[in-house]
């Protein structure tokens, strides 16, 4: 596994040009557009937030000042009821005006009114619109709205909505009202006295108010609370009674208006406070953080959409951008390592001025150094043809010394006709060795050049051996290297038949493998097997007859032309004989391939060499 | 193909998906998900009694964002009527049922074969033998306990001495195991204080039986809240005898008639918390596929006419004025 993260690491390493600048490109546009989406998101969300604080405050500004009217008008009924009816007239004689006046107010604000009434400081009912049959003894003196009126004379107070427990009423109804009550002075005979003026204002005409600004699908809700926390409206007020929900009202009671951050039953929230004057109720709209982030939930899905279509753009763009770059290094590139598999020398030369200017350098470059390739591999094979010719050119003084003086031998002796047919055989030899200069000549000419030299030698030793021919005429269209027979021959009377009565040397010749296979064998003493492995590598070997070449060079010769697999094989066993095998390419002797050897490129002669052993393939098959 | 063409292609691909499924979620999220729908079905919807539990359901509906719908006719239902009513609820798409069971013979096989085509929670009584034995979830008041309140309030005026003491059960329904219970549990509350249970009926006015006709006794226990409003029109009108009422009951009749002073005390239970129970744990297992809905029990309270106004008191008129 290890070994796999590390193989990745070292691709993501090695990787193109273009896969370089595509993904660079690709992760500073995904990091920037992140940084991008990030900036959005809190920005949106920020002028959201900042937007929904501001509407509701708006809002609450708006209900706050309905609430205040309402309010208002429940005062100025209180104070209408106070001034225009209980003040204006004596108890003890003008009642029915005075009940008129009332009923006259009542009928005007019933739709928010529950009823007015008026009590004696001693809780009695004195006048009460709508008229209504007070229930057995409701002991208004224990009733929160009346405690409140007679220990602080001065004000008005607003109580916290209940029940009104006061009036009987047969349909079974029990109204939710917020009481109104206010110590008064009332005139009875003459008599001024107190008593409490209560105006009863129906809780429904809040309610409504208050629901409709909570008529909402989001999390945000309005409530109403007095000075202590006490709720007055909650859109969930029944469950705040039941335990089911809390409510931060006590805490909010203490804050003044404004917009704060609260944490509240685990949850993080905004609470905005709005205080209703003349009351010192406290209008709280809440705004659950959760909100904030659903409300913001479309914008991050369009935020995210667009980012994704940036990035698909972005990366249509890094791509064109990276492959306009690349292209031209990479065709560079492709030219370069065609060049290196062997074509020519083509670099491409195109796109961006600096990438044409390397274009232009590497192709000098390549040139020069095929140019100067050129001159080593032609200085090469001069020297070696040069070191070749020196090779073969050492072959010829002896051997025409010696013939020379056995035809001089014969003349003398007026062997006239055994003289002659021995300069047959040597202008024969020396056409074939001349070969107008040729290194390479056909197998023929080679085995014909061989029999001329035993001609020759035969003549010269006397016949004192036999020699035979038995060559596959195959071999005798394949090319060979000129004269790597004579010195074998040479070798083999020398070494081998020469102090020997019946001496017997044979030039064998075949193909074998798609190799031509030449050997001279003789039945002489043979070598020491000590010997045997010197005789291809010891160049300092002390020649005891022949023409001084030895072995070695037969061996070089061949393979500076054919290459190092090829040349002689060594076969001896003392008393029985040595057995000597040039081993060379079946080659076609063909003017061509003829030239391509003698040109002696290692490239043309592999060349050579894959025809060849295509051909062979081809017959095999 | 290239590698780098094919990793282009790739990450091209991969942010078109992204995109397609950011733009389902948009329009998804733009349609709205629409809400479950729920039905109540209750016998004689339309009564008062049910004003807070019906409150009960608005207020869980709201906080747990789904639709419900009271459904009924006036006046009792039969097994069948209720069966029709169901289904007809299940094919107009309701998801999940609230239902007061009607006593009566194969109710209990019906309301289990609607249970497995939709959840169905039963509110007021199970329709077996008790909540134990039900195999449908019960929103309830202990209503054995209820009546064993009953019966110590009844007991605390009688100053614990009922020797010679008549009493008057009277019901709407005396099959219904709410009713069995109530009595059961008054009963074992009083048991050996003296008392004698002269009568048990069950007064409505479609059987035109009243407890007004039946032999004068001490006290009326009214156990429901039809029965114990019979009695309290009654005892208005003097036709009672002098007999005094006591009982359970949950509409602002009832409450009325104990402001009156016409009855001498009254076991509420919490309506407007069973319908908004029932709601709560119906959306819960509409929530998860998972959940399994339970037994809920209810509160009660004994109101007496000297505290109806208290404050918490005051918040139950509240929710039965709704």
């Amino acid at each position: 596994m290890k070994n796999e993260y590390l193989d990745f690491w070292e691709n993501l390493k090695h990787r193109g040009i273009q896969s370089t600048i595509m993904l660079t490109f690709s992760v500073i546009s995904i990091l920037l557009m992140l940084a991008l989406g990030i900036v959005l998101d809190v920005r949106f969300s920020a002028v959201s937030k900042k937007e929904v604080i501001k509407s509701a405050q708006k809002l609450m500004e708006q209900t706050g000042e309905s609430l205040e009217d309402y309010l208002i008008a429940m005062r100025q009924i209180s104070d209408a009821a106070y001034y225009n009816a209980i003040k204006e007239y004596d108890f003890s004689s003008q009642s029915q005006d005075i009940q008129k006046s009332l009923n006259l107010l009542y009928e005007a604000n019933k739709d928010q009114l529950q009823s007015i009434a008026l009590y004696n400081q001693y809780g009695s009912l004195i006048v009460a619109e709508p008229v209504a049959l007070q229930k057995e003894d409701p002991d208004v003196t224990r009733q929160d709205w009346f405690k409140k009126a007679t220990e602080e004379l001065e004000n008005m107070h607003f109580s916290t909505p209940h029940i009104q427990n006061l009036f009987d009423d047969a349909a079974f109804r029990y109204h939710w009202v917020i009481s109104l009550s206010s110590m008064v002075e009332l005139t009875n005979g003459g008599d001024s006295r107190l008593g409490v003026l209560l105006v009863d204002m129906d809780f429904s005409s809040i309610s409504r108010l208050m629901k409709k600004i909570n008529d909402t699908d989001s999390d945000q809700y309005y409530y109403l609370c007095d000075s202590s926390g006490e709720i007055i409206y909650h859109p969930r007020q029944v469950q705040l009674g039941d335990g089911i929900g809390r409510e931060n009202n006590r805490t909010v009671a203490a804050y003044k208006d404004g917009v704060y951050d609260e944490v509240f039953g685990g949850e993080r929230r905004k609470a905005i406070v709005k205080t209703i004057s003349y009351t010192g109720w406290k209008l709280v709209g809440v705004f659950p953080n959760s909100m904030f982030r659903r409300g913001m939930i479309n914008v991050r899905y369009f935020i995210i959409l667009l980012l994704l279509l940036m990035v698909m753009m972005l990366v249509v763009i890094n791509r064109i951008v990276s492959v306009r770059i690349s292209r031209p290094i990479l065709k560079l590139n492709a030219s370069v390592l065609d060049y290196e598999a062997g074509a020519r020398p083509e670099i491409y030369i195109g796109g961006s001025q600096e990438i044409r200017h390397l274009g232009y350098s590497i192709q000098k470059s390549y040139e020069k150094i095929d140019d100067l390739m050129r001159r080593i591999v032609k200085e090469q094979n001069e020297r070696r043809k040069s070191e070749l010719d020196a090779l073969q050119s050492q072959i010829n003084p002896h051997f025409l010394y010696n013939t020379l003086d056995s035809i001089t031998w014969m003349i003398e002796g007026e062997k006239n006709d055994e003289a002659a047919y021995m300069i047959t055989q040597l202008a024969r030899f020396f056409r074939i060795s001349l070969s107008k200069g040729h290194t390479v000549i056909s197998v023929r000419d080679e085995l014909l050049h061989a029999q001329s030299y035993m001609n020759i030698q035969k003549i010269r030793y006397k016949d004192s051996f036999d020699v035979k021919f038995e060559i596959d005429p195959a071999v005798n269209s394949y090319c060979a290297v000129k004269l790597v027979l004579q010195p074998l021959l040479e070798n083999a009377i020398n070494y081998g038949v020469s102090g020997i009565d019946d001496g017997e040397i044979t030039v064998l010749g075949n193909v074998r493998g798609g190799d031509v296979i030449l050997t001279v064998r003789d039945n002489g003493i043979g070598i020491p097997e000590g010997d045997v492995a010197l005789l291809l590598t010891d160049n300092n070997r002390v020649h005891r007859h022949g023409s001084g070449v030895g072995l070695v060079n037969v061996n070089r010769r061949i393979q500076l032309l054919f290459g190092g697999e090829y040349g002689l094989r060594i076969e001896s066993e003392p008393d029985e004989g040595t057995s000597v095998s040039v081993c060379i390419p079946a080659v076609p002797f063909t003017e061509e391939n003829r030239k391509l050897l003698e040109g002696g490129s290692a490239l043309d002669r592999d060349k050579i060499m894959s025809m060849r052993n295509r051909e062979n393939r081809d017959e095999e098959k | 193909m290239k590698k780098s063409k094919r990793m282009f292609i790739l990450i091209e691909s991969a942010l078109a998906v992204m995109v397609a499924l950011v733009v389902a979620v948009m329009i998804k999220e733009r349609n709205g998900r629409e809400p479950e729908r729920i039905a109540a079905v209750l016998q004689d919807s339309d009564d008062g009694q049910w004003s807070a539990f019906k409150y009960g359901l608005k207020e869980a509906a709201e906080d747990q964002k789904v639709d419900v719908f009271i459904v009924g006719k006036e006046g009792p239902l039969s097994v069948e009527e209720e069966r029709l009513l169901l289904e007809r609820e299940i094919e107009n798409g309701a998801d999940a049922l609230i239902v007061q069971p009607v006593i009566g013979a194969g109710s209990e096989e019906m309301l289990q074969k609607i249970g497995k085509k939709v959840p169905v929670m039963l509110v007021e009584y199970p329709v077996s033998e008790s909540s134990e034995t039900s195999l449908l979830p019960v929103t309830s008041a202990d209503h054995e306990a209820m009546g064993r309140d009953l019966g110590a309030a009844f007991l605390e005026d009688c100053g614990g001495n009922l020797e010679g003491k008549t009493i008057g059960f009277v019901s709407e329904t005396a099959d219904s195991e709410a009713v069995r219970s109530r009595k059961k549990g008054f009963l074992d509350a009083v048991n050996g204080y003296g008392g004698i249970p002269a009568w048990s009926i069950s007064a409505s006015e479609e059987s035109g039986v009243r407890p007004g006709e039946q032999e004068a006794v001490d006290f009326v226990i009214a156990l429901d809240d039809s029965s114990l409003v019979e009695a309290g029109k009654e005892v208005l009108s003097n036709d009672l005898h002098g007999a005094l009422v006591y009982g359970i009951g949950n509409s602002t009749e009832a409450v009325y008639y104990l402001d009156l002073g016409k009855v001498e005390c009254l076991v509420v239970p919490d309506e407007f918390y069973t319908g908004y129970q029932s709601l709560t744990e119906v959306a819960k297992r509409l929530g998860s596929r998972f959940y399994k809905m339970k037994n809920q029990t209810v509160s009660h309270t004994v109101l007496r006419r000297k505290e109806l106004f208290s404050k918490e008191n005051q918040r139950l008129i509240f929710t039965m004025s709704q």
